[in-house]
């Protein structure tokens, strides 16, 4: 079962743009392979104004922290470019 | 943006796949740019609509284009094989080009392919035979993505399906013509667009040998515009965003940079097993078919290189430029001659003056087959009248295409045509509406269908369709959101939220806004979507004519019509170096050619309205006295105040007239300069003698681009080309500064003063790109002095003329109220007489009247009308039963408006009668065939008036269908139009209670005076007006003559709001307001609904009448107790009398 963290965090892009580690609890956890960027669609007519994106962006990637076993990781970027570590799949 | 990665998208739908992509064409090619790609294809859905601006676009944006269209194919069996995107290859001389145009044709049904008959689809789709056929000699490639037969199957998870039908794309078409399209928009796993099926489509082409390209499906530029996109699929789907089945899985489809495509690749590549280098290969072979399908704008789309039909179709066998000489040279010798040799030796001058321009420009081509279609035409005998800039041209005039003379009339040719303008020429002809398509098809039967086309024309979103669309996409009720259409005019859409902050008539649907969360986004995508494209349709005049390399150049499709139909637009002609004849419909001409003909008709007379002399003295008396309902172009509320001021004396005045009634024009305030000179309250200021010649005609005021052109002549010696291009640069702020240098030195140096620069400068300048051209407003002067001409000494054949065709801005019920003024009386429709358009006739008094047409009445088939006029007359009402068998609504509407009275001798109190027996009439009528003769026996209509009296059925019947109705109520519910009496005659006597004055009367009173009006709205106009701030005209008819015009300005339209354009049947009142010597017009305060009013009268009425009948009786009472009281005084006096004034004060 994934563990729902849904914290802010700092995330470190490397030059292609793709998440390259990200600071959790002060730990740097760097991401291992190519990690994917899912895009979901929202219901936006139901919320109140226009929305600018029609989509939230969601990133799965492993990732460890230090030598320790990797853990699957979702990360959701905002609308502002800041970062929310949403879940630990363990 | 630029991070030094490249990548070229393949597949990119524009706005001009309506409903479908969003983003201009021209944004893209910018936004490509600016993020570093050199590359850009648009593949636009069905075909190449947005083709030519892309390219247009790429150009200015310095990068390669590329084109293709994404379409349905089918197998040989009709079966679909999803859709596919076709692109074309450059550096091919055009070949892949010509290609990829004949693939969109044909995908619409051209070149002799059907569309997919039974793909289950309607839409258009090729075949995969003609598209291998197309494709070879490498001029295509076929992409095969998520929607073609091989994506799908993928997208099911059935592999061996996917290489099984890959397999047969590829033994149907060329090798090398084949490859994958790896499309991944990063959706959730198990969605359309997740990397999965993308991992799978490029591990097939691994497998299947083929090269596999990245694209990302585009269809908005930005992820913003992802929004509108879900708009446009509402749209497209006609379902709320909330009920739609297959909504865009997310918003990524978007015109991503290279470096988020190259991310995208590594996910999709990532997400499978492929062999190495794999990443590194799918981007080498995206670069590398964008190189191939870079097309070079002149050498394979052939960019501004103009194409003229061949010389042997335009009736040419030598030189075209000997030819043109020719016919010029002869057309002058005819046309001139009676003026006096001067003239011909002037015109003889200007055309080797004109030849010169055409033969440097190569464009003798151009004028042969302009004046060949004319030729056509006039062939056909249908009325013809060139307009626009061409009319200044002596050698259109020599060769007939025109018929205004230019020299006369101070036109100039270099306003048409001159080595400084790049565009091709554009020359417009008018002619009869009712015979437009006829002149179609012989154009395309004369020039072959390979050579022609009709033009088309995009239609974009504006107010009301982009409200409709966004209420749709929230799922709004229809009955909401249509009230709210219908509030959506005389603003944009783009203005939305600000038009409900400012606009007073649309306060109540601010505050509806203020209040709901799904109005406020309603007005958001209404903004949105507005100025989109929105469909193509069939240009309303434009055809295109070419040599036979037109469709090679050009996709086309089926007009509604069914005549081929260019996907470009009229913006793309040029560019294209399609030569484009605008043949408009004019429904005027139309007009006027149906009151030469009944005139013929009835007296064996043929007007020639061309040679009709152009100083009747008569003709001018009538367009003096503003009676120009039915003038073409000075018949509206704003023409006849102004025709009234300028009291035009000669035909030039009308030209000038026309002119000043632009929008440049009245906001430069110019009628009123002009006005003041001409009525000599202020002298002609000619500002420097040098400019007297130029500038007499219209008093020292410019008006005419004419004018400009020689003013810059006169000033610098530049030439009137130059000039000609000097005056459209006057629209442009940027380039005054240039063009005022460079006036200043010049004119100094030709002696003019500075102060004398000055002034010319600030007229120019403040000129700006306004004005008319002089050749405009006297080819739109010509058909308004003829029908003008007509109404004043053919007055009942041409109020036929316009019934028929209906040409102005005017509701039939007003052209009848004018007939009735002028003493010609409209006559009832009659099935003996009234025929399929309307006709004259003449009365036993020897006057003329006009007989009311077959097609007024409401709900009747157009066979029903042909059979009544193929069998008049008839015997009796069983013969036209029997002969025309109408529906039986269409038969009691007959007699309800007394077209059957003729069957009981023209007495109308039977026509109850008549009526009943229809009603009675059971089973059906003998069908008697055209050729036959009828039965000749008479069967009169029984009288029923018996019956009725007993109480009988029919008598029933009659009075449910009669009763209670007046002749007009029936009239204006089975015709729309009250033909016996005026609509508003039943208010009459409501008026003169009120004091309402009669709009006959209005001429009459002083102006300041206040006054009531009434009427019906017939028309409403916001003329453009100086100083920006909106005023409406509203014009009033209550039956007593012409309209009355109202105009509230802006603090009456905050007073009445929405009153001002909602109510139909009103009160006004207002103040008269005097312009010029015949004119007048009413000022408006306030506004009443009639039907409002007339109910409140009522009341009133009956409450009085209550009071008087209260009083009445009380009065009688009260002379009954003196009665009695005197009764009772002579019995006994005392006791009684007192209990009864007792009871009476009770």
């Amino acid at each position: 079962m994934p563990q729902i963290i849904d914290t802010p965090v700092d995330v470190e892009l490397s030059a292609d743009g793709d998440p390259r580690a990200f600071i959790w609890n002060r730990f740097e956890h760097t991401v291992i392979g190519q990690p994917q960027a899912v895009f979901k669609r929202t219901r936006w007519w139901e919320n109140e104004g226009t929305p600018t994106r029609i989509d939230t962006e969601l990133w799965r990637l492993d990732a460890s922290r230090g030598g320790e076993e990797q853990h699957r990781y979702d990360l959701r970027r905002n609308d502002d470019g800041s970062w929310i570590l949403a879940l630990d799949w363990g | 943006m630029n991070t030094g990665l490249n990548f070229g998208h393949l597949h990119v739908a524009s706005a001009y796949s309506t409903h479908y992509g969003v983003t201009l064409p021209e944004a893209l090619a910018e936004q490509a740019a600016a993020q570093g790609a050199s590359f850009l294809a648009v593949t636009d859905r069905d075909g190449l609509y947005g083709a030519v601006k892309h390219v247009r676009a790429c150009v200015a944006a310095g990068i390669r284009p590329g084109l293709g269209a994404e379409l349905a194919v089918h197998d040989d069996e009709y079966r679909p094989l999803g859709r596919v995107v076709v692109l074309a290859h450059g550096s091919t001389e055009g070949r892949g080009y010509a290609a990829l145009c004949r693939a969109v044709s044909a995908a619409h049904g051209g070149g002799g392919q059907r569309g997919a008959l039974t793909s289950g689809s309607t839409g258009p789709s090729i075949s995969r035979a003609r598209l291998a056929d197309l494709s070879q000699l490498t001029s295509l490639t076929v992409l095969l993505g998520p929607d073609s037969d091989v994506g799908l199957a993928i997208g099911r998870r059935d592999n061996t399906d996917a290489a099984v039908r890959l397999a047969h794309w590829q033994r149907a078409l060329p090798t090398q013509s084949v490859v994958l399209e790896v499309v991944c928009h990063l959706a959730e796993s198990g969605t359309v667009g997740s990397v999965t099926p993308a991992t799978r489509m490029l591990a097939l082409a691994e497998n299947a040998g083929l090269p596999a390209v990245l694209s990302n499906a585009v269809r908005y530029g930005t992820p913003e515009e992802a929004v509108t996109a879900d708009l446009a699929d509402t749209a497209r789907f006609l379902r709320p965003l909330a009920e739609l089945e297959t909504p865009q899985t997310n918003g990524q489809a978007w015109l991503k940079p290279a470096g988020a495509m190259h991310q995208v690749a590594r996910m999709v590549v990532d997400a499978g097993l492929h062999d190495d280098g794999a990443l590194e290969r799918l981007l080498r072979d995206t670069e590398q078919l964008a190189d191939r399908c870079s097309l070079d704008p002149v050498s394979d789309i052939g960019l501004g290189r103009a194409r003229m039909p061949e010389a042997r179709i335009i009736g040419v066998t030598g030189d075209p430029v000997t030819e043109l000489w020719r016919r010029a040279r002869s057309g002058i010798a005819d046309l001139y001659s009676a003026s006096g040799s001067r003239a011909v030796e002037a015109a003889h001058a200007q055309l080797a003056h004109e030849m010169k321009t055409v033969e440097h420009l190569g464009f003798a081509s151009y004028f042969l087959t302009v004046s060949r279609v004319a030729d056509i035409i006039r062939g056909m005998g249908i009325r013809i009248q060139a307009r626009g800039s061409g009319v200044g041209s002596v050698l259109n005039y020599a060769l007939r295409t025109s018929s205004v003379e230019p020299i006369e009339n101070g036109l100039l040719w270099e306003r048409f045509l001159s080595p400084e303008r790049q565009t091709l020429p554009d020359i417009d002809i008018d002619v009869e509406s009712a015979r437009r398509h006829d002149i179609y098809r012989e154009v395309f039967r004369a020039f072959g269908s390979d050579r022609v086309s009709l033009m088309s024309m995009t239609n974009a979103y504006r107010g009301r369709g982009a409200v409709r669309d966004a209420g749709l996409a929230l799922g709004l009720p229809d009955a909401q959101i249509n009230v709210i259409a219908k509030q959506m005019w005389r603003f944009n859409a783009r203005d939305f939220r600000r038009a409900l902050e400012e606009k007073p008539e649309l306060e109540a649907l601010a505050t509806e806004v203020r209040e709901s969360q799904q109005l406020d986004l309603l007005v958001d995508l209404t903004a949105k979507l507005d100025r989109l494209p929105r469909h193509i349709s069939v240009h309303p005049c434009g055809v295109i004519l070419s040599d036979a390399s037109l469709l090679d150049r050009t996709p086309v499709q089926a007009s509604g019509m069914g005549l081929p139909m260019s996907q470009y637009d009229k913006h793309d002609m040029d560019p294209m170096g399609l030569i484009k004849l605008d043949i408009l419909g004019v429904r005027m001409q139309s007009a006027m050619a149906h009151a030469v003909e009944e005139h013929h008709r009835l007296t064996g007379e043929s007007i020639d309205l061309d040679r009709v002399p152009l100083d009747d003295e008569k003709t001018f008396e009538l367009i003096r006295s503003t009676r120009t309902l039915g003038i073409f172009q000075i018949e509206s509320p704003g023409q006849m105040e102004l025709v009234g001021k300028l009291q035009p004396e000669v035909f030039n005045d009308l030209t000038v007239e026309i002119s000043l009634f632009r929008p440049g024009p009245m906001k430069n305030n110019m009628p009123l300069k002009y006005l003041q000179a001409r009525h000599g309250e202020v002298a002609p200021d000619y500002i420097h003698p040098r400019f007297e010649p130029i500038l007499r005609e219209t008093n020292g005021v410019v008006i005419f681009h004419e004018q400009v052109m020689r003013l810059f002549d006169e000033l610098t010696g530049c030439g009137l080309g130059k000039a000609d291009v000097f005056r459209r640069h006057l629209g442009k702020p940027e380039q005054l500064p240039q063009i005022e240098k460079y006036l200043r030195e010049k004119a100094l140096a030709r002696g003019f003063s500075v102060k004398v620069i000055d002034q010319v400068w600030t007229v120019l300048a403040g000129f700006g790109s306004f004005g008319f051209a002089k050749a405009h407003g006297a080819a739109f002067a010509l058909p308004t002095y003829q029908s003008a001409w007509l109404k004043t000494h053919h007055p009942a054949a041409f109020l036929a003329g316009l019934l028929t065709h209906d040409p102005g801005m005017w509701p039939k019920d007003l052209i009848v109220a004018e007939a009735r003024v002028l003493g010609v009386p409209v006559l009832p429709l009659d099935v003996q007489s009234s025929a399929l358009d309307y006709r004259v006739e003449d009365l036993a008094d020897g006057s003329q009247g006009i007989r009311l047409a077959l097609p007024e009445l409401v709900g009747s088939t157009e066979t029903e009308r042909e059979r009544i006029a193929r069998h008049q007359p008839f015997g009796s009402l069983q013969d036209f039963r029997d002969r025309v068998h109408p529906r039986r609504r269409t038969f009691e509407a007959l007699a309800r408006v007394g077209a059957l009275d003729t069957f009981i001798d023209y007495d109308r109190s039977r026509r109850h009668e008549l009526l009943a027996h229809i009603q009675s009439l059971r089973g059906t009528a003998v069908i008697i065939r055209a050729d036959q003769l009828a039965f000749e026996v008479e069967l009169p209509v029984p009288r029923y008036s018996g019956l009725r009296e007993s109480g009988g059925r029919t008598g029933a019947i009659t009075s449910l269908e009669l009763r209670g109705r007046t002749q007009t109520d029936l009239e204006l519910l089975d015709l729309n139009l009250a033909v016996s009496t005026h609509q508003m005659k039943r208010f009459h006597a409501l008026f003169k209670e009120l004091g309402v004055t009669p709009a006959s009367e209005l001429g009459n009173l002083p102006g300041g005076t206040e006054v009531l009006l009434a009427g019906v709205r017939r028309a409403t106009n916001t003329p453009p007006m100086r100083g920006g701030r909106r005023v409406v005209f509203i014009s009033l008819d209550d039956g007593t003559g012409p309209v009355a015009n109202v105009v509230f300005f802006h603090d009456a339209q905050e007073r009445v709001g929405g009153q001002v354009f909602q109510t139909n049947y009103m009160l006004v009142r207002g103040r008269t307001r005097r312009s010029g010597a015949r004119g007048v017009s009413v000022t408006g305060e306030n506004i009443w609904d009639l039907f409002d009013v007339a109910r409140q009268v009522k009341e009133r009425h009956a409450r009085e009448r209550a009071a008087a009948e209260e009083a009445a009786s009380a009065a009688a009472y009260a002379a009954e107790l003196a009665a009695q009281e005197r009764a009772l005084k002579s019995a006994s006096p005392g006791g009684i009398l007192h209990n009864l004034r007792a009871a009476q004060s009770a």
